[in-house]
């Protein structure tokens, strides 16, 4: 236990000794973990207007013509149970129609109903873009369905957008964090450059290796955490600052929580990766050195 | 307690440091090396705690073949050896106590154990009242005096001192080896580089002379000589 203990002094110490050298370690862990985390519930963030949205888009199951309309609901609420199926007959289609063309209506004059096809309506509750997707697939099988729409168009290339801009992101993340890596490692390595005659004169009188290098890689822990720390204080205290303006801005982030844009999962993700990124930048700082010593 | 047998130490394409040396020094023994500047006096002492390897040839080290012993084992054969340098080699932003205290401290040595033997040492070399001072704020004797207390806080069996006396005034010099000659008496073998002729007029011991990396002389007959 004294020598944890005494570990724990020794890192302590050596940060109060530098404390420019623990300040720009920590500013470029703090810089790197809040663009990522930024970049993180910028995209959490989309993917979940986008769930919100495809929860509420409903599907169109359009009928051949002939088919049976009653038995179509029947089968659809078999299909979609705890969705709403709603029959819609070619009247009340019309009638829809003209009703969303308001002023515009009168270019529908002359028409009958048997120009719209029969149709039903179903809203499922809750449903993601894929579960979704998976539901139209089943309701095309409907029997006398001719066509399913469900605003694929539009939702999937929003889809394809998010997916390579998370592709581009997540390399974008890996690109700082390697980049981090680099300076901060060097950063570091002035520091231990700083101590090299502490350094070899503990290996004079017997200090191992890991003797040596056990308080750097714990600097270089508490550097990364307090850097992260930092990082994921000012990004959960931003998301609680803007979250009113954004909710007021777009409806559907009407029910837009902290935790909906910043996950606990991804804080947590943010402090380890922090600490991940200071323990490797001083692990390669020392790894450089005691190669050279 | 260090043997070497044909040892040569060279450095890039320069005459060897060391040539064709070979040695015994037993244990308990007060060995002086000696020689003029660039003798190989230095590198000796490197060689044998391992801070450099020989070029060809054997080095024993308390029974142990330096070259076999891999480089995660070094640690642990320094151990047992004290070294002491002309340039004191003390942390300057660390007191003298905490200067005292690495060995111990690398040893994992409980801190209430630590501050007893750090004390300790430093009543032993006259230094208990300095023990919060950092290094530039002492005497050059009393630097020395503080890395000698480095030096035997944990009690290794091997002392080597390089030139321990070499930035010091006659009065402090005496100082200094009255410390070194205590630690033998107590069973610390001593091997003491210098090439202070006046050192070794004044103590009658083994004196091994080198000259160009070379074993000129083993014996005293060098004292004879500069006495």
């Amino acid at each position: 236990m004294h020598r944890l203990v005494h570990l724990i002094r020794r890192a302590v110490d050596a940060l109060r000794r530098r404390p420019f050298v623990t300040a720009v370690a920590v500013g470029t862990i703090f810089v790197a973990v809040l663009l990522t985390g930024v970049f993180a519930a910028a995209f959490t963030g989309a993917q979940r207007l986008l769930s919100a949205w495809a929860r509420d888009v409903p599907i169109s199951v359009y009928l051949a013509s002939g088919a049976d309309l009653e038995q179509a609901r029947t089968r659809a609420a078999l299909v979609a149970p705890g969705a709403r199926v709603e029959a819609v007959p070619p009247p009340e289609a019309l009638r829809r129609l003209r009703a969303s063309l308001g002023e515009e209506a009168g270019v529908l004059d002359g028409l009958g109903p048997e120009v719209l096809p029969a149709s039903l309506e179903v809203r499922p509750s809750g449903l993601s873009l894929a579960e979704t997707r998976d539901l139209a697939a089943r309701l095309a099988r409907v029997p006398g369905a001719a066509e399913v729409d469900y605003g694929a168009a539009w939702l999937e290339r929003l889809e394809t957008l998010l997916r390579r801009g998370r592709a581009v992101g997540l390399a974008l993340i890996g690109l700082l964090a390697a980049a981090t890596a680099v300076l901060v490692s060097n950063t570091l390595r002035l520091a231990v450059y700083a101590r090299r005659d502490e350094i070899d004169i503990m290996k004079l009188v017997g200090a191992t290796d890991a003797y040596v290098g056990a308080p750097f890689l714990v600097e270089g822990l508490l550097q990364g955490l307090a850097g992260a720390g930092l990082a994921v204080a000012v990004l959960a205290g931003a998301a609680v600052a803007l979250l009113p303006w954004l909710r007021a801005a777009v409806p559907l982030a009407a029910r837009l929580s902290r935790a909906d844009l910043l996950p606990n999962g991804l804080l947590l993700a943010l402090l380890g990766g922090g600490a991940a990124l200071g323990l490797a930048s001083s692990a390669l700082s020392l790894g450089r050195f005691l190669r050279r010593a | 307690m260090i043997q070497l047998y044909h040892v040569y130490k060279q450095y890039g394409a320069e005459a060897p440091a060391l040539s064709d040396v070979s040695l015994e020094v037993r244990k308990g023994e007060f060995v002086f090396l000696t020689g003029p500047s660039g003798a190989g006096k230095s590198t000796l002492l490197k060689l044998v705690f391992c801070a450099e390897p020989a070029s060809a040839g054997q080095i024993l080290v308390f029974g142990r073949n330096v070259s076999r012993i891999r480089s995660s084992g070094i640690p642990y054969l320094r151990r047992n050896i004290g070294v002491v340098f002309q340039d004191f080699k003390l942390l300057p932003d660390r007191t003298v106590a905490e200067n005292v205290a690495f060995p111990l401290e690398v040893r994992g040595q409980h801190p209430r154990e630590v501050r007893r033997r750090v004390e300790s040492a430093l009543r032993a070399v006259g230094l208990e009242h300095r023990t919060g001072k950092f290094p530039l704020s002492l005497s050059g004797g009393e630097q020395q005096r503080a890395a000698v207390a480095r030096a035997l806080v944990a009690d290794p069996a091997l002392l080597l001192a390089d030139e321990p006396t070499g930035n010091l005034d006659l009065d402090r010099t005496v100082e200094v080896m009255a410390l070194l000659e205590g630690a033998n008496a107590r069973g610390t073998t001593v091997v003491v580089a210098t090439h202070d002729r006046g050192l070794l007029a004044r103590h009658k011991k083994r004196i091994i002379a080198l000259e160009n990396g070379r074993v000129v002389s083993d014996g005293d007959s060098i004292r004879r000589a500069v006495s």
